[in-house]
């Protein structure tokens, strides 16, 4: 791993800074009782409670960017779902622990509920949804009297000894809360983390990855739910007694701020988050009336003017100059590991498609098939149907006739997630890239379809886990080498520049080794010497049996390196033939390479 | 007044059980302030009484400084807003205990708060006076040190009942809350009191208070035929839009309940003063207009006191008086007892029988801290506020 | 007694509704969702209330210049929520942006207006029990502004160039339209409505600082109904909304009448995500 060397080092740079700060918060932590009063146990202990509901609910808002604003609701929930069954009010009093753990169980069951709508809907209204569920919630608690005691309240649950003093309830908390931090960021740290921010930044990318949306959220609505279910019984074992006035809205904007001042995509900013906006509390304690407005002041600044958070102020790495040679050099020998696994001699064959946006006929009639190791180049002017044609193979569009058949198999219309696990990869006339993780994250997301370990076991790292996670680091970094920006690895992807972002995507979705690989204009904005490289590139994927389909109008380009050429008008194939003979088609001259 | 000896063991006991806590108070200067906390919900939603209770307690700490303070000891008024929010009172209370060291504790001023405050009062030996209603939140053996200084909801709840029943005569009654917590339970433990007495509930609801419309539930009391319509809620508001519903109704139903209706809030709210006539809130025989339109000698010395140095035009005589009887009340127990111990200042307490205060007259032993006497408790015109103070209801004149 | 419930349903409906158009109005030129649409409800009762009752200005005087202030406060929604975001707008940040400014709203007018709801004045005197002016009040605004904003789109310039806009940002850019400006007008716009739904029914709300919270919830749902950036969608939904919040208040009690509002709309959301006239999602790709 001699080439591996230069990224190591800086990971592990950044490593350190992290891991300072955890330390110093694990010392904090471990002499507060030798240090404080019962005060400073309480506040500390809240942090904890606190931390507990925002290190799933950062999952949520921080890293798959659904913007839950009502958390507190789930607070509530758990809050009371402990007090009750420890009272005994329906029925025979349970032990605490076990209340803990229904507590958690219905937090988890209700998170997926509130958490339906942002399967399917815009981010407002998943907004709005769990706005209202806070609402409900505390009238529910209000009417229900003879279980929740409605506004006389409840008495908490109280842990048996040793956790029932001050600073025995704190180290059970503070236990809870780096379980917590421990869990969280296994998570954030996989492929599912990896999946949550793909769905937060390009959508589209993570579903040709192979990422399915609907089911990469439940998951964390699930332990976000379960976290924050936990958190309100410890809540209440803190307050001592609840009553539905002890869960205000303020509380939920407190939530959701600790994580935004943190930092998305980040488990020790929304940490640092969480404890400085409950100190702030106790500190600002004079100007208790205006700390709803500071908290509302204290959001905007961070949404207008550091959206990175504290996680990109101590983010030092990104702040050293990259390389100054950004040179690319290609290793196409390393290719060869990222080889279909099976080869069918024509993996793509698409018959009579036609697919209407109304009136409008975007592709009227189209057929072709690109063969193993072919490159297959598609060109005709704007509004021809080019990128059309590979949103429908994608399965972003769902064409009203034809058929597709791929690898032997007929290719059902849609689905687009499941287009990366039967050996599609692709790439976009715009990258799609996550600009705030780093490039091998980012190639990383494209070996997600070929994962597949459980999330339990990605929770928990046990060994499976750990196995896949190295594996695919290792396969992303090959293939970084491979296109020639493996001393980006560590770096966020956002500094690259637009003609590394393309071979950055290629990149990725080579990690799937892909049977067909379409390229949308991947040599639009790149350089003489790049577009050489790209070429390179190319004919070294398609040299190990890659099916290539390529959208390009660069006809120099098309014509040096295609095997096949079929041109586009208006959506219907006006020539299918080799280079040789298209460059000279009389239509496809007048249309469009002009005289 | 000399110290049992069981409230010397007792002393020494706590003294000994801080201190092996690691929390072993510092020995206070005989010069050092005498620190009282505070614990206000001064913003926010229903913080009128803290306000109100406010003023009572910064002019009772000035008084007794002014006149030297007790035994040479000046007394610091330590607060704390709260926010009416549970948390941050619950925050705020183990400041007062475990950092600023205070001697006695006196709030929060409102139920939900006070709930969550009371155990770790009671944990720390924290002597504490409240104003809040909850039954619940007195209890002599859980919470040794907790004393209420106001009714509890069952006096106000016995007053608003009597007068309805006994004096207004009503048989079918209509029992209103709004959607709080303390709206839904007072609702509740109204109709199961009268309908213990033998009165019948035709009606009973919750009305969430920011419901525009208050038409459906006053239809459907009035066609349950109510005689009378007790009325639990805080929320100045939704009860304007009660009495204003009452009016365009044309129906002359008398409300009966909670002292918010006398709020000077509805007076604002209300279509036409007439819409607040037949209204009679809560009020305090001490606070209370005879036919003659005076107040008690005893109450009319401390607004005589008050006039110039505190407003009592936007706020409540009882509030003012509560407040102000409480610092009075810590301050009498450290310079009788002689000491700021928990068990010097709850011995003496304990001991009260009939301790003259301006809000009402206190009587607290070991096994009994709800210390305002039921008689004191009356009914009064809402819409008579003057100065704080209101008239007595018909019917006691 | 349905009377009864119609009257106050469709008073409330039509202050729903207008909300619900003010989230459209806003939503068309700029593809953003505001929390502050129910805040300028909410300061269009308080403001009303302020130069009515504080300032003792008469009715003629005083609705101008709470559609103006309104307006105004539509026109800072724009410069300070709005428009920093617009360029990341994938990323959803004016959620996090507009409810940031909606809650220093409500929050400002907590501290200086006060945390109890304060009187509205009458506007007319007219009327009473079901044919009082606070019933019909609200629904008369409601149909002005439908009315009004018909004209505008149909018959005017500045309409047909917000319907450009708002049907195709880049197409009425490309065609020299001055999208900054047309989008500044609709939120000034957008304001004025809000406002006027807070005006129009602030004898039936009071001047009360927690009203901005419950129309931002109550004003939404009608454009969930009806569909996203349809404004006969979110009248249609709005009056039913009304209609069906007064009939469950009426029939289940306050308490379970919220809770009914909130089924009704997750099912909607779940199994009409697009709303009852919306049209189906748009091109992702």
């Amino acid at each position: 791993m001699s080439l591996a060397a230069p990224t190591h080092a800086a990971s592990s740079d950044f490593l350190t800074a992290n891991r300072l700060t955890y330390c110093g918060l694990l010392i904090v932590a471990l002499s507060l009782p030798w240090v404080g009063n019962d005060y400073w146990a309480l506040i500390a202990t809240r942090a904890a409670i606190y931390w507990v509901l925002v290190s799933g609910l950062n999952l949520v808002v921080g890293y798959a960017g659904q913007l839950a604003i009502g958390y507190v609701a789930l607070l509530t929930l758990g809050a009371y779902t402990t007090s009750v069954l420890t009272a005994g009010n329906v029925m025979p009093p349970v032990h605490p622990y076990i209340a803990l753990m229904i507590a958690g169980l219905t937090g988890a069951f209700f998170g997926v509920f509130i958490g339906l709508p942002a399967l399917r809907l815009r981010t407002f209204y998943f907004a709005m949804t769990t706005l209202g569920f806070a609402t409900i919630v505390t009238q529910v608690a209000l009417a229900w009297q003879s279980v929740t005691g409605g506004g006389i309240g409840i008495t908490g649950p109280e842990f048996p000894a040793p956790f029932n003093s001050a600073w025995g309830f704190y180290a059970f908390c503070m236990g809870i809360a780096a379980l917590c931090t421990w869990m969280t960021s296994n998570v954030a740290h996989s492929r599912h983390g990896r999946a949550l921010v793909a769905i937060r930044d390009v959508e589209v990318a993570a579903e040709s990855c192979g990422v399915y949306k609907p089911h990469a959220l439940i998951k964390v609505f699930i332990i976000a739910g379960m976290l924050a279910g936990i958190s309100g019984g410890l809540f209440a074992s803190l307050q001592t007694y609840i009553t539905p006035d002890a869960f205000t809205f303020e509380l939920s904007v407190l939530f959701f701020i600790s994580i935004l001042i943190g930092g998305r995509g980040s488990i020790i900013g929304p940490l640092l988050g969480t404890i400085i906006l409950t100190l702030l509390q106790e500190i600002a304690a004079p100007l208790a009336a205006w700390s709803n407005f500071l908290y509302a002041v204290l959001l905007l600044v961070i949404v207008l003017a550091m959206p990175g958070g504290i996680a990109a102020l101590i983010d030092f790495k990104n702040k050293k100059a990259l390389h100054s040679d950004r040179n690319l050099v290609l290793d196409v020998d390393l290719l060869g590991a990222f080889k279909p696994e099976t080869k069918q001699s024509q993996p793509l064959d698409l018959k009579g498609i036609r697919l209407q946006f109304g009136a409008l006929r975007a592709i009227d009639g189209l057929d072709f098939h690109v063969k193993s190791g072919e490159i297959h180049g598609l060109i005709g002017p704007n509004g021809s149907g080019k990128t059309t044609t590979l949103n429908v193979i994608s399965g972003f569009y769902s064409p009203q006739f034809g058929q597709m058949v791929f690898d032997g198999q007929a290719l059902p219309a849609g689905l687009p997630h499941l287009r990366a696990g039967l050996g599609i990869g692709r790439t976009y006339q715009t990258p799609k890239i996550v600009g705030e993780a780093s490039v091998l994250d980012n190639v990383m997301l494209g070996g997600i379809a070929s994962s597949d370990t459980h999330f339990i076991e990605t929770v928990l790292t046990l060994p499976r886990a750990i196995a896949e996670e190295q594996k695919t680091r290792h396969d992303a970094l090959q293939a970084l080498r491979a296109v020639g920006l493996d001393k980006f690895a560590s770096v966020r992807a956002d500094r690259l520049q637009h003609s590394e972002l393309r071979f950055l995507e290629i990149a990725r979705a080579l990690m799937g080794r892909p049977k067909l690989l379409m390229l949308d204009e991947p040599a639009a904005g790149l350089s003489v010497e790049e577009i050489k490289k790209l070429g390179e590139l190319i004919k070294g994927v398609a040299k190990n049996g890659t099916a290539i389909l390529l959208v390009e109008h660069h006809a120099d380009f098309i014509f040096s390196i295609c095997d096949y050429v079929t041109v586009l008008n208006l959506g219907k194939p006006l020539a299918s033939d080799i280079p040789s003979v298209v460059r000279v088609h009389k239509e496809v001259v007048s249309a469009y390479l002009g005289a | 007044m000399k110290l049992s000896r069981r409230e010397m063991l007792l002393a020494a006991a706590s003294t000994v059980s801080a201190a092996s806590m690691g929390l072993a108070r510092p020995a206070l200067a005989q010069t050092d302030p005498i620190k009282i906390g505070w614990l206000a919900a001064l913003t926010g939603p229903s913080s009128a009484p803290a306000v109100g209770f406010n003023r009572g307690v910064v002019f009772a700490a000035e008084a007794i400084n002014a006149a030297g303070g007790i035994k040479g000891r000046k007394i610091e008024i330590i607060t704390r807003d709260t926010q009416g929010d549970p948390t941050k009172a619950v925050n705020a209370t183990q400041e007062m205990i475990s950092q600023l060291k205070v001697q006695a504790v006196w709030g929060p001023t409102n139920s939900g708060e006070s709930l969550a405050v009371t155990p770790i009062l009671a944990r720390a030996k924290m002597p504490n006076l409240h104003p809040c209603v909850v039954d619940t939140l007195i209890d002599p053996v859980k919470f040794p040190t907790s004393y209420r200084i106001a009714p509890s909801n069952t006096q106000w709840d016995d007053a608003v009942r009597n007068y309805t029943l006994k004096i207004l005569k009503a048989k079918k009654v209509a029992v209103l809350g709004d959607t709080t917590g303390y709206g839904v339970s007072a609702a509740n433990a109204s109709a199961a009191a009268i309908k213990k007495d033998g009165a019948e509930v035709v009606y009973l609801a919750n009305i969430d208070a920011t419901q525009p419309d208050m038409n459906p539930d006053m239809l459907r009391a009035k066609n349950a035929g109510a005689e009378a319509i007790v009325c639990w809620s805080v929320s100045t508001g939704m009860l304007a839009r009660l009495f204003n519903t009452r009016a365009a109704m044309g129906w002359d139903v008398p409300f009966i309940g909670h002292p918010s209706m006398s709020s000077g809030e509805i007076g604002s709210l209300i279509e036409k003063p007439a819409n607040w006539e037949k209204v009679y809130a809560v009020g305090y025989k001490s606070c209370s207009y005879d036919a003659a339109g005076k107040l008690p000698a005893h109450s009319q010395e401390l607004v005589d006191r008050l006039k110039g140095k505190v407003d009592l035009k936007d706020t409540l005589l009882w509030w003012v008086a509560a407040g102000y009887d409480a610092i009075n009340l810590f301050a009498k127990a450290i310079e009788t007892s002689g000491s700021t111990e928990s068990a010097a200042i709850t011995g003496y307490l304990n001991s009260l029988k009939k301790f003259p205060g301006y809000f009402g007259t206190y009587t607290y032993s070991e096994t009994e801290h709800n210390g305002y006497q039921t008689e004191e408790v009356v009914m009064s015109a809402a819409s008579s506020a003057r100065d704080g103070a209101f008239t007595l209801a018909p019917g006691y004149l | 007694m349905l009377a009864t419930i119609i009257a106050s349903g469709l008073a409330t409906g039509a202050v729903y509704a207008l909300v619900g158009i003010t989230y459209n109005t806003m939503y068309a030129t700029s593809r953003v969702m505001s929390f502050t649409a129910g805040q300028v409800g909410m300061l269009g009762g308080v403001l009303g209330s302020l130069y009515m009752i504080v300032w003792g200005l008469p009715l003629l005087l005083a609705l101008p210049l709470v559609l103006a202030s309104c307006a105004l406060i539509g026109v800072i929604t724009e410069y300070v929520a709005v428009r920093p975001v617009l360029k990341s707008l994938e990323q959803h940040l004016y959620v996090l942006s507009t409810l940031a400014l909606s809650l220093m709203f409500q929050q400002v007018t907590a501290i200086e207006w006060g945390t109890e709801p304060r009187p509205f004045p009458k506007l007319f005197g007219l009327g009473t029990g079901i044919s009082d002016e606070k019933f019909w009040i609200p629904v008369i605004a409601c149909i002005l502004t439908i009315i009004g904003l018909e004209y505008l789109y149909r018959y005017t310039l500045l309409g047909r160039a917000f319907v450009a806009v708002a049907e195709d940002n880049y197409a009425a850019q490309a065609l020299g339209l001055p999208e900054r400006n047309l989008r500044i007008a609709s939120y000034a716009l957008a304001g004025a409505i809000g406002g006027l739904a807070g005006f129009s029914g602030g004898e039936l709300m009071l001047a009360f600082f927690a009203n901005g919270a419950v129309l931002n919830f109550y004003g939404f749902v009608p454009v969930a109904l009806g569909g996203l950036g349809n404004n006969k969608g979110a009248v249609i939904g709005g009056l039913a909304l009304g209609l069906f919040q007064q009939a469950a208040n009426f029939m289940v009690g306050g308490i379970f009448a919220s809770v009914a509002v909130f089924a009704l709309f997750i099912i909607v959301l779940l199994f009409v995500p697009q709303g009852f006239f919306g049209s189906a999602t748009a091109r992702r790709v």
